[in-house]
């Protein structure tokens, strides 16, 4: 790899990382998702400043063509991201969805009691208690 | 009917000011000593000022949450208020009132669940051809989930007992084909569940709520969740209040298919 290449890699990798530091000093992202993020873009920059590193851990693995275990690692990272950002989203909305039927719960109460409030309305279904 | 329980209408509706309040008003006339609540799912029209302006109960959802988010919020309501019993009505003007009679009649011989079938016998209901080829296979997949038979396995028209109620309440399933989904899980947990044959309009106004690639979409969600759901999954189901009756005599018309599944 020319040093040129090495560079802009390096480069790429330590500015997505100041990117990420960014966002989390802005509060826009949780800690515990720059956490993984900031410790992918570690793992990247290490490699991306020393790609030796790659062929070592390739070598100890017993694997030929290091790209591929980069791209098997990255693949399976993604994966892993993807289900877990999936069962978040479920439980948001599950939790969305029990926050809706209590502001609508909590609305007709409020009404209900306005209504108590004046008088000319009338009261119409009294068989519950 | 009438013996000291507590009756909620139930009533989901997402943009329906068309047809609610000739259905309100139809309630008010034949059932009058009925509770009704209206649970407006996110409406864009005035649904919920109508069912307000009715002087019934009325639930606003802040945003769309489908059919059985209503529902559930709706049975919420219905148990927290401590009603005893329930029952599902559609806003479209589709239900018959006179045929809610029917329903609980059938909850007072010791059913949970009561489902009002648009196909077991009276009234000419008709369904598109692409509707009734999915109705044909949804009957027999539930036949095959539940080991028993029902005519009408989507039907929006049912009533519910106390402790149905509860279970509803406490979980209901989010999406479009609530009914299915509940009327195999209600078999699984060992409640009684009972189709009546009932009789029902042409829907009155708003559209039919499923296309066609929709309606595929969700019985691939459905076989998953039917699938994923462990059939022995049964918890103790809560104790009968009040204990049912014996009774050998199946009455004329009523569907039982209590029996199947011993």
């Amino acid at each position: 790899m020319s040093t040129g290449a090495h560079l802009l890699l390096i480069a790429i990798t330590g500015g997505t990382i100041l990117a990420i530091l960014r966002l989390v000093r802005r509060q826009v992202l949780r800690a515990k998702y720059s956490l993984l993020w900031l410790t992918v873009g570690l793992g990247l920059l290490l490699i991306a400043a020393w790609p030796a590193l790659l062929d070592l851990i390739a070598d100890s693995l017993g694997v030929n063509y290091q790209p591929a275990l980069f791209l098997m690692l990255a693949v399976a990272f993604l994966l892993i991201i993807a289900v877990h950002f999936s069962f978040e989203l479920s439980r948001l909305e599950s939790r969305a969805r029990t926050l809706a039927e209590e502001v609508a719960l909590l609305r007709n109460e409020l009404t209900t009691q306005q209504r108590a409030n004046q008088p000319v309305e009338p009261a119409q279904h009294q068989e519950h208690s | 009917m009438g013996n000291g329980t507590s009756t909620i209408i139930v009533i989901p509706a997402f943009n329906e000011s068309g047809s609610l309040p000739d259905v309100l008003q139809h309630l008010r006339r034949v059932v009058p000593e009925f509770a009704v609540v209206v649970v407006d799912d996110g409406s864009s029209d005035n649904t919920y000022d109508l069912a307000l302006a009715a002087g019934v109960h009325a639930l606003k959802l802040p945003f769309n949450l489908g059919i059985g988010g209503a529902l559930r919020a709706g049975f919420r309501f219905a148990a927290e208020q401590g009603f005893q019993r329930a029952v599902q009505f559609d806003a479209d003007g589709q239900h018959d009132v006179h045929e809610i009679a029917k329903l609980l009649a059938e909850l007072d011989r010791g059913a949970d669940l009561v489902i009002g079938s648009r196909f077991a016998g009276t009234g000419e209901y008709e369904v598109g051809r692409t509707r009734s080829v999915g109705m044909g296979l949804l009957r027999v997949a539930v036949r095959l989930l539940s080991g028993r038979r029902f005519s009408d396995t989507s039907s929006g028209f049912r009533a519910i007992s106390a402790r149905m109620l509860q279970q509803f309440a406490d979980e209901y399933p989010v999406e479009y084909m609530d009914s299915t989904e509940t009327l195999i899980s209600a078999c699984r947990m060992g409640y009684d569940v009972r189709e009546v044959p009932v009789t029902m309009h042409e829907r009155s106004a708003g559209e039919p709520s499923n296309r066609n690639f929709r309606l595929l979409y969700n019985y691939a969600r459905l076989l998953v969740v039917l699938a994923t759901t462990a059939r022995s999954q049964s918890p103790a189901l809560p104790p009968v209040t009040p204990p049912p009756t014996v009774d050998l005599t199946t009455p004329a018309g009523v569907v039982n298919v209590a029996e199947v599944n011993s």
